[in-house]
C-alpha cells in the first residue's frame, strides 16, 4: 500500500483513495470494494486482475464515473469526481475518457468509420485528421472503415472501438476485459495494438482482464481480492502472472 | 405450456400495456356505441308503447304520396261503430307562431295541431275555445313564453290571431313537432287556424269489454276501403320499428368509426407481437430446445395473446358502458328530443365485445406467431441477444404485389373520376379505389420508410445534432415495424386529411353556387312556401338611393304540359335587371307567347310545352308556348319556367312576390341598406330578410360542426395510433438498454438521450403524416370530382399543415415515457445486462 501512495505524483493520470462501494442495503448488503488506495501513472499501460467477483469491474466503472462511489474520492488528471452530477460526470467522459468494454461496444447503425467519429462528434470536436489517419493504420481498418458492426468479424469490431477510444485523444482509456470474446490471434492483434498507442502516443490505459498473457502486455499489474488491492506487479511476464494468482489462491488476504 | 405462457404474461405485463389499452379502447368504442343506441332504442319503445296503451284503435288516411286527410264523415261513421267508446279526430296543419321581434320564429313555420285527452298538458290546462292556444314546452322556453301571456300566430292568409296560452304540452317522441315546435288548440280554432279540412289521425277507445282486435274489424269495414285501420299496438310497433331504424342508422355510423379505430388497434398489436417474439427469440429457442414442439410454441404465442383479447375485452365492455352514459348525459345536456333511460350491456353487447376483441387480438398475432415457430433450436446458442435488424424487407415479391395494388387502386379511382359522372355510384368507387391504394401503401410501406424518414428528419436531424442524426437513422433500423407503426397513424390522417379537403372544397363549390344563385346582397322572401311578400313592400323600395337594384320575382303553381306529360310546375316571372345566362337559345327572344324553361325538363329551344292559367282556384283556357331558351336552374335564382311578367299577370291573379332582391348601392353603407329593408318588412310577420353573408355563415356553420364531429370521432383512431408509437419506442428501448448505455458511456447527456427518443417519434408521427396527407388529399380530390360537375379543389392547406404539425408533436409526446425511462437508466447496470 505504501508504494502506491508513493506513487501519487502529478504523473499520475488516476487517483484512487478509501474507495469503496457497497450494493444493496444491511442485511443484502454486497461490499463490492472495501477500501482501494491505487493509482494509475500518466503515459502508461495498467492491468486490474483478480478473480471473478473481486471488484475489478465495480473498481473500472467507479473510477470512471459511470458509478457513483459508497465512500472515498477519485481523481482523474486532479479533478475529483465523486460528487459530481450527472452532467458534470457525462462531460468528463466526453471529454476526458474513453472505453472499449467485453462486447456491444458499436453502434449497429453506424459504419465503422462513424463509428469512430461519434465520440468526438457528442463532444463537438473536429477530427484531428492525421491522428485519425494514424489510427486507422495502425488498426489495420482502412478498407473496412465504411462496413457496419455485424459486418465486421469480433476482432475487428473490438480494434474499431479502440480506434474509437484513441481517436478522440483522452486522458484516459479504460478496458474491460476488451479480448475476452476474442481468441487469441486477434486478442494479440488488440493487445499489441494497445500497447502500441502508449508507447507512440502516450496514451493512459486501464485495462481489466482474466488473462495473464493479456495482462503481461501491460506495464504493471494490480491484483484484486474480494474488494481490497492485495497486490501488484511491475514489467509482468505471463509466467509472473499466473505465479502471483496461483499465490493468491492459496494465500488468505 | 400455459404455465410458460402465463409466467410470460406476467414478465411482458408493463410491455403490454399499451396494447391492452389500444384494445379496450377499441372495444369500449363499439360497447358504447352499442349501449347508447340500445338506450335510445329501449326508450322510443317505452314511449311509444305508453303512447299505444291508451288507444285501442287507429284511422289513418290512405297511404300514397299526396298528403291527404279523413273526411268529416270519416269520423261520423266512426263514432257510430258499435263498441266505440269515444272518437277523436286529429288535426294537423302549420300555424306559424309570431315571436317577440315580430316576426315569425324558425325557418319553417310551427306546426298548428289540435289538442285531445292524449296530449300531455304538462303545464297548465288545455286550450278550450277560439282565444285559447297551447305551447310544446321547448318553443315556448326557446322563445321566451309563459302561461298565462298572450301569444301571436298566423293563419293561412298571414292574418295574425291572439291566443292567450293556457298551458304547456310535452310533443313525446313526435319529431315533426320536436323539430318544427307546435301550437295547439281546440279542435275548432286548429281547423280554422290551419286551414286543414279533415283529420290525419282518428283515435278510437273502445267500450269496456271490447277487444281491440274485434273493435278495429268493425272499424274497418265502417269506414270502407281507403282508409288504413290498425290497432294501438300494431301502431305503436310501426313507430317502433320506423324510429329504431334511425337509431340503427346512428349505431352503422358509429360503428363505422369503431371499425376504423379497431383496424388501428389490431396493427399495434401486430406490431407488439412482432417485436416480443423478435426480442424473445432466445426465449422460443430454449423451448424448442428442451423439446417444444412447433406447435407449442405457436399456440403459447396465441394463447397469450387471446388472455391479453379476453381481459382487455371485458375492461372494453365496462368502458364502453361508461362512453354509452357519459355521451347520453351529453346528449341530455344538448335537449337532444331522444327518449333516454338507464344504460345496459346487453347480452348481444357482450357478445359482440368479446368477439371483436378476442378475434382481433388473436388475428394480430397470428403472424408473429407463425415467425415464432420458425426459430430455430440452435437460436438459443447464439450470443448476440440483440433482435435482429431487418434488412430492406423489400423481396420483389412484396414490390410487384404493392406494384399491382397501387395501379389497380389509381385505375380504379381514374375510372370512377373520368368515365362515371358525379354521384353516389362514382363516389362509392373512390372509396373502393381508395382502400385498394391503401393496401398497396401498406404493403410497400417497409420500401418507403427509408427514403421518407430522410425526408421527414432532414430538418429535424440538422437542428438536433448528433442526437438528430442517431434518431433518423434509428427510425429506419427495422423498416417493417416503422412501417407498421406509422401506417397506423396514417388511417386516422388520411381520414381527417379527406375530410378537411372533403369540407372546404364543398365550402368553395358551395360559396361558389353561392354567388351565381345568390348574386345579390340582399334577400326578401317568405317563411312558407306559397305565400307572398305583399306588392306594398317591393313598392315601397323602388327608387331608394340606397338601393342599387331591385329584382321582383313572382310565381305560381299549375298544370303544366311537357312532351305529353302534365304535372304541377312553378312558373315564374321577374322585373328589374337580372341577367338570365341562357345555356341554348336566347334569353333576350322572351316575348308574349314565349317560355325559358330550366335546363332538364326535355325541352329545347323552339319546342312547345301547353300551361294551364289559373285565375282564383278557376283554370283557364290552356295555352300553348313556344319555348325562347334553356337555363341551368342551379345557377339562377328563378323558378323552372319563367314568362314575361305582362303575361304573368294575365294567366295569374298573383298579388305578392314570392323574393325581391337586392343590391346595395356603390358606396352606401351595408347596414343602412338592411335597416331599411327591414323597416319595409317589418309589418308583414313571415317577409323576413337575409344577407348573402347570413346564408354563407350557416352553411359554414353547419360544415364546421359535421367535421368537427367526425374529427372528434377520428381521434379515437389516431389517439390509439399513437399509443402504438409509444409501444413501438418503448419496446425499441427496452431491446436497446444496452446501446443507450454505451451511447451514455461516450458522453451523451440524458436530455440528448431524450432528445434522440423524442426526434425518432417526431420522424416516425411525420412519416405517418406525410403519407396520410398524401392520401388524404389525393382521394379528397377524386371524391370531390365525383360531388360536383365543374368542382372547385380547395384543400385548407393551413388545416392540412396542422395536421402535420400536430402528427409530429402527438409522437413527441408519445415519446415522452420511454424516453424518461431510458435516461433514468443506470449505465452499469445497463451495460452488465447480457
Ligand atoms: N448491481 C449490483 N448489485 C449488487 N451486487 C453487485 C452489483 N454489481 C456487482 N455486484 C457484486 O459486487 C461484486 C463485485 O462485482 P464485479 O462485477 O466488480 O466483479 P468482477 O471482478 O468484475 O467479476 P468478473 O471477473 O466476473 O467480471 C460481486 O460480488 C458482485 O456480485
Ligand atoms: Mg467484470
Amino acid at each position: 500500500m505504501s508504494t502506491t501512495e508513493a506513487r501519487t505524483t502529478a504523473a499520475a493520470a488516476v487517483t484512487a483513495s478509501g474507495l469503496t462501494k457497497v450494493y444493496g442495503r444491511s442485511d443484502a448488503a454486497v461490499h463490492a470494494l472495501r477500501g482501494v488506495d491505487v493509482s494509475f501513472d500518466a503515459g502508461a499501460f495498467t492491468a486490474i486482475m483478480g478473480p471473478s467477483g473481486s471488484g475489478k469491474s465495480t473498481l473500472m466503472h467507479c473510477l470512471a464515473g459511470l458509478d457513483t462511489v459508497s465512500s472515498g474520492s477519485v481523481r482523474i488528471g486532479g479533478t475529483e469526481i465523486t460528487g459530481l452530477d450527472d452532467k458534470r460526470l457525462t462531460m468528463l467522459r466526453r471529454e476526458r475518457i474513453g472505453f472499449v468494454f467485453q462486447s456491444f461496444n458499436l453502434l449497429p447503425t453506424l459504419t465503422a468509420e462513424q463509428n469512430i467519429l461519434l465520440p468526438l462528434q457528442i463532444a463537438g470536436r473536429q477530427p484531428d485528421r492525421t491522428l485519425l489517419d494514424r489510427v486507422v493504420e495502425t488498426v489495420g481498418l482502412r478498407d473496412r472503415l465504411g462496413h457496419r458492426p455485424a459486418e465486421l468479424s469480433g476482432g475487428q469490431q473490438q480494434r474499431v472501438a479502440v480506434a474509437r477510444a484513441l481517436a478522440a485523444r483522452p486522458q484516459v482509456i479504460f478496458a474491460d476485459e476488451p479480448t475476452g470474446n476474442l481468441d487469441s490471434r486477434s486478442g494479440a492483434e488488440v493487445l499489441s495494438f494497445l500497447r502500441t498507442s502508449v508507447r507512440e502516443l502516450g496514451q493512459t490505459i486501464v485495462m481489466v482482464t482474466h488473462d495473464p498473457v493479456a495482462a503481461s502486455y501491460a506495464d504493471r499489474v494490480v491484483f484484486l481480492r474480494d474488494g481490497l488491492l492485495v497486490r501488484e506487479l511491475a514489467a509482468p511476464t505471463p509466467q509472473t502472472v499466473l505465479d502471483t494468482l496461483v499465490s493468491l489462491e492459496g494465500a488468505p488476504c | 405450456m400455459l404455465r410458460t405462457t402465463l409466467a410470460g404474461l406476467r414478465a411482458h405485463r408493463l410491455r403490454l400495456m399499451l396494447t391492452a389499452v389500444a384494445i379496450t379502447l377499441g372495444v369500449g368504442f363499439i360497447a358504447g356505441t352499442f349501449v347508447l343506441t340500445d338506450t335510445i332504442q329501449a326508450g322510443i319503445s317505452r314511449s311509444f308503447g305508453a303512447a299505444a296503451d291508451s288507444i285501442d284503435v287507429v284511422v289513418l288516411p290512405p297511404p300514397g304520396d299526396k298528403p291527404v286527410v279523413l273526411p268529416d264523415r270519416t269520423l261520423a261513421k266512426v263514432r257510430e261503430v258499435d263498441g266505440v267508446a269515444s272518437a277523436d279526430g286529429l288535426i294537423r296543419g302549420t300555424a306559424a307562431l309570431v315571436g317577440r321581434d315580430g316576426k315569425t320564429v324558425g325557418d319553417h313555420p310551427t306546426r298548428g295541431m289540435s289538442i285531445d285527452s292524449r296530449v300531455s298538458i304538462t303545464k297548465g290546462a288545455a286550450p278550450r275555445g277560439p282565444g285559447e292556444a297551447v305551447l310544446d314546452e321547448n318553443t315556448a322556453r326557446l322563445r321566451g313564453f309563459a302561461v298565462g301571456q298572450a301569444i301571436t300566430v298566423l293563419d293561412q292568409m298571414d292574418a295574425p290571431h291572439r291566443f292567450r296560452l293556457t298551458g304547456l304540452f310535452d310533443v313525446g317522441v313526435d319529431q315533426e313537432l320536436a323539430y318544427f315546435g307546435a301550437v295547439g288548440f281546440d279542435a275548432a280554432t286548429a281547423r280554422a287556424m290551419t286551414g286543414v279540412k279533415g283529420y290525419a289521425e282518428i283515435d278510437v277507445k273502445a267500450a269496456p269489454g271490447v277487444a281491440a282486435d274485434r273493435l278495429r274489424a268493425a272499424v274497418a269495414s265502417a269506414t270502407g276501403a281507403g282508409p288504413e285501420v290498425l290497432t294501438g299496438k300494431a301502431l305503436a310497433d310501426r313507430l317502433i320499428a320506423a324510429n329504431g331504424a334511425s337509431a340503427e342508422f346512428i349505431a352503422l355510423g358509429l360503428l363505422l368509426f369503431g371499425v376504423v379505430a379497431m383496424l388501428v388497434a389490431a396493427l399495434v398489436i401486430y406490431n407488439t407481437f412482432a417485436i416480443l417474439v423478435a426480442q424473445r427469440t432466445r426465449e422460443m429457442a430454449l423451448l424448442r430446445c428442451v423439446g417444444a414442439t412447433r406447435r407449442q410454441v405457436f399456440g403459447s404465442v396465441l394463447l397469450e395473446s387471446a388472455l391479453v383479447g379476453v381481459v382487455c375485452s371485458a375492461l372494453g365492455l365496462a368502458a364502453g358502458l361508461g362512453m354509452g352514459g357519459a355521451a347520453l348525459a351529453v346528449l341530455e345536456g344538448m335537449d337532444v328530443p331522444l327518449p333516454t333511460g338507464t344504460v345496459a350491456l346487453a347480452p348481444r353487447t357482450i357478445a359482440v365485445g368479446l368477439a371483436v376483441g378476442v378475434l382481433v387480438t388473436v388475428g394480430a398475432a397470428v403472424l408473429p406467431a407463425r415467425t415464432a415457430t420458425r426459430v430455430p433450436p440452435v437460436a438459443a446458442l447464439r450470443t448476440q441477444p440483440e433482435a435482429a435488424v431487418d434488412g430492406p424487407g423489400a423481396g420483389t415479391v412484396r414490390r410487384v404485389a404493392a406494384g399491382l395494388l397501387l395501379a389497380a387502386g389509381a385505375a380504379i379511382t381514374a375510372v370512377a373520376v373520368t368515365v362515371l359522372g358525379p354521384g353516389e355510384v362514382a363516389l362509392f368507387t373512390v372509396m373502393g379505389g381508395g382502400m385498394v391504394t391503401f393496401l398497396g401503401v401498406l404493403v410497400i410501406g417497409p420500401v418507403l420508410v427509408r427514403p421518407l424518414s430522410a425526408v421527414a428528419g432532414w430538418l429535424p436531424a440538422r437542428m438536433s445534432g448528433v442526437p438528430g442524426r442517431l434518431a433518423v437513422d434509428n427510425s429506419r433500423r427495422n423498416p417493417r415495424r416503422s412501417a407498421t407503426t406509422t401506417i397506423a397513424l396514417t388511417i386516422g390522417v388520411t381520414l381527417m386529411t379527406m375530410m378537411a379537403v372533403l369540407t372546404g372544397s364543398i365550402r368553395a363549390n358551395y360559396n361558389h353556387k353561392l354567388e351565381e344563385q345568390f348574386p345579390v346582397d340582399f334577400m326578401l322572401s317568405t317563411q312558407r312556401e306559397g305565400s307572398h311578400i305583399p306588392s306594398g313592400v317591393g313598392d315601397g323600395l323602388r327608387g331608394r338611393p340606397e338601393l342599387a337594384s331591385l329584382v321582383r320575382v313572382r310565381q305560381a303553381e299549375t298544370a303544366v304540359t311537357l312532351g305529353g306529360r302534365e304535372a304541377r310546375r312553378t312558373v315564374g316571372a321577374y322585373e328589374g335587371p337580372l341577367e338570365v345566362s341562357a345555356s341554348s337559345g336566347s334569353a333576350r327572344g322572351l316575348a308574349p307567347g314565349s317560355v325559358l324553361a330550366a335546363e332538364g325538363l326535355g325541352v329545347r329551344p323552339g319546342g312547345t310545352l301547353t300551361l294551364t292559367p289559373d285565375k282564383g282556384g278557376e283554370p283557364g283556357e290552356p295555352v300553348t308556348l313556344r319555348v325562347a331558351a334553356t337555363f341551368d336552374a342551379n345557377a339562377t335564382p328563378l323558378p323552372p319556367l319563367v314568362v314575361p311578367p305582362t303575361e304573368f299577370a294575365r294567366y295569374f291573379d298573383v298579388a305578392g312576390d314570392a323574393q325581391i332582391m337586392v343590391d346595395v348601392a356603390p358606396g352606401a353603407d351595408p347596414d343602412r341598406a338592411r335597416k331599411l329593408l327591414e323597416e319595409a318588412a317589418r309589418p308583414y310577420p313571415t317577409v323576413r330578410v337575409a344577407a348573402s353573408t347570413d346564408i354563407r355563415g350557416q352553411f359554414d356553420e353547419a360544415l364546421d360542426t359535421q367535421l368537427m364531429v367526425v374529427t372528434g370521432l377520428l381521434g379515437l383512431a389516431i389517439l390509439i395510433s399513437l399509443l402504438g408509437i409509444a409501444n413501438t419506442l418503448s419496446l425499441s428501448v427496452h431491446e436497446r438498454t444496452r446501446e443507450s448505455a454505451l451511447l451514455r458511456a461516450l458522453g451523451l447527456t440524458r436530455p440528448q438521450l431524450r432528445l434522440m427518443l423524442s426526434v425518432e417519434a417526431l420522424v416516425l408521427g411525420l412519416i405517418g403524416a406525410l403519407v396520410g396527407v398524401a392520401l388524404g388529399m389525393v382521394f379528397g380530390w377524386a371524391a370531390i370530382q365525383t360531388m360536383f360537375a365543374d368542382p372547385i379543389y380547395a384543400p385548407p392547406v393551413g388545416q392540412v399543415l396542422t395536421f402535420v404539425a400536430l402528427s409530429g408533436l402527438a409522437g413527441v409526446l408519445a415519446a415522452v415515457l420511454p424516453a424518461r425511462r431510458a435516461a433514468r437508466a443506470q449505465i452499469t447496470a445497463a451495460l452488465s445486462e447480457t
